[in-house]
């Protein structure tokens, strides 16, 4: 059987290299990809009524937004660049624009790090974000309750305190209190000793607390007693029909304030008990933020290995990789152009 | 047919670049400029397709390309942009009053809210939430609209 080439009659196909046809069908599925998550925005967005558009509420920064953009942009550049000079056999040439394209990619995430933390330290997080003012206040009970039992956990797994319901905040708050005057039998007697110092400022966090819920959960104004005997005996006083004022945001922020500014246990309220900013739809504009954002910072991320694989060639970059760069330009650039579209509707349209 | 592609076309890419940038600064020129909502969506989109294209042409060669470009290229456009009109009647563009729960609590608390932001215009604590009011204003002219 003989092999001689027969020179085919008929080109089959696409005058492109396999390589570029399966990148662009890629970016093909891309495109439904990217738009469904953009689509989903606007769509939601319209829906909505209302939107946070306040860069108070939201953390935007359209500087940063701003700067990121043009880092982008310049990065496409170099990618193109570096695919001409491959394609004129200038590898070195086409090695330090690969280089400044990656170096633009890692700043590029520097800087959606610095968004990401702004919104990370505000808890402006999918499903964490209290949308009404009385929203705001459970956010900050429970953040609180969370610090006081933080807290109290501490003489139980430190032996000054036992327990068989470590989870009963009210038992525990007695038997805690029991620990500064030498604890209770079978206590730890090391561990009594090493806790007892920071009983009495634990204890006024607990009541500070407790007092905090109690007006919560009656929706009383804070000026006024919402339990025990103060109460009761406020209660009695009063004329029929009348009631007690609501519970309002700022009197919560004016005490937790005050809990902040404790010596004792400040510093503990600070980093557990968020500042309390109740935000109209701000768990399906964070949902949708980091959907958006976070996948555009995953193919950024793909995009830098695809650049890093080229330059580990050093001096062997060859023209066997044109390809490559060529593919992964694409590919670049059609991450540029998600931000293209990303910018102007997360960081313009502020409305 | 089979022409090598590489060198054929001589793009200027340094000027592609600086219209990608000044379509940029462009874009945040409308934001500034105190245009209609409308406008301004309206013009900083037509922005954006127009650095989309810029991309697309110049930077991925669209340009030079053969008509496979079509075949490829047209069908997952048309899918994509078919599941947001699809959505859009109905999420997008309700022909019901909304009756999202945060949205009526907001309404019965922001009144309450208001009055205290006025009352203690003075005092450091309330000067973070200065948008907060504008906002629900804004977002009851929306669910007006609709």
């Amino acid at each position: 059987m003989s092999h001689t080439a027969q020179p085919s009659a008929l080109k089959m196909g696409i005058p492109i290299p396999n390589s570029k046809l399966g990148m662009w069908l890629f970016l093909g599925t891309e495109i439904m990809f990217f738009t469904a998550f953009i689509g989903a925005y606007i769509v939601l967005r319209l829906g909505s009524p209302g939107w946070p558009g306040d860069p108070a509420d939201t953390h935007i920064n359209v500087l940063l937004g701003g700067i990121n953009t043009f880092v982008l942009i310049v990065s496409s550049y170099c990618v193109v660049v570096a695919h001409e000079a491959m394609a004129l056999r200038r590898f070195g040439r086409a090695r330090t624009f690969l280089k400044v394209t990656l170096a633009l990619a890692f700043v590029f995430l520097g800087i959606k790090s610095v968004e990401y933390y702004g919104k990370f330290a505000h808890d402006i997080l999918p499903g964490h974000i209290p949308e009404t003012p009385t929203q705001a206040i459970h956010k900050a009970d429970r953040e609180l309750e969370a610090v006081v039992r933080k807290r109290f956990a501490e003489y139980v797994s430190s032996g000054a305190v036992v327990t068989a319901q470590p989870n009963d905040i009210k038992t525990l708050a007695t038997q805690i209190e029991a620990v500064a005057d030498g604890g209770a039998d079978g206590a730890d007697k090391d561990a009594v000793e090493s806790m007892k110092a920071s009983v009495a400022g634990d204890i006024k966090l607990y009541r500070a607390y407790m007092n905090l819920h109690d007006h919560m959960v009656a929706n009383i104004s804070l000026k006024h007693p919402a339990s025990g005997q103060e109460y009761t005996d406020a209660r009695a006083a009063m004329k029929e029909g009348e009631s007690f004022p609501p519970l309002t945001l700022a009197e919560v922020k004016t005490e937790l304030n005050v809990l902040k500014a404790d010596g004792e246990f400040g510093a503990a309220v600070s980093k557990g008990v968020f500042e309390p900013h109740p935000i109209l739809f701000g768990n399906l504009f964070a949902s949708t933020y980091f959907l958006m954002t976070g996948f555009h910072a995953i193919h950024v991320i793909v995009g830098m290995i695809l650049f890093a694989a080229a330059i580990r060639q050093g001096s062997n970059l060859n023209e066997k990789w044109t390809d490559w760069v060529e593919n992964s330009g694409l590919y670049w650039h059609f991450v540029d152009l998600v931000w293209i579209f990303l910018f102007p509707m997360l960081y313009i349209m502020n409305f | 047919m089979s022409h090598d592609t590489h060198d054929t076309h001589h793009v200027n890419y340094l000027s592609i670049f600086f219209v990608l940038c000044g379509c940029t600064a462009l874009s945040v020129v409308f934001d500034v400029l105190p245009l209609s909502r409308l406008a301004t969506i309206v013009l900083v989109f037509a922005v954006a397709v127009a650095k989309a294209l810029c991309v697309m042409m110049f930077f991925m060669h669209l340009k030079f390309e053969g008509n496979w470009k079509y075949v490829l290229l047209a069908p997952t456009t048309i899918l994509a942009i078919g599941l947001p009109l699809a959505l859009m009647p109905d999420v997008g563009v309700p022909y019901y009053t909304s009756t999202a729960p945060q949205r009526g609590q907001w309404g019965e608390e922001f009144a309450a809210w208001h009055n205290e932001h006025q009352h203690a215009e003075g005092a450091a604590a309330h000067t973070e939430l200065p948008g907060a009011p504008e906002n629900a204003e804004s977002s009851t002219e929306k669910a007006a609209d609709h």
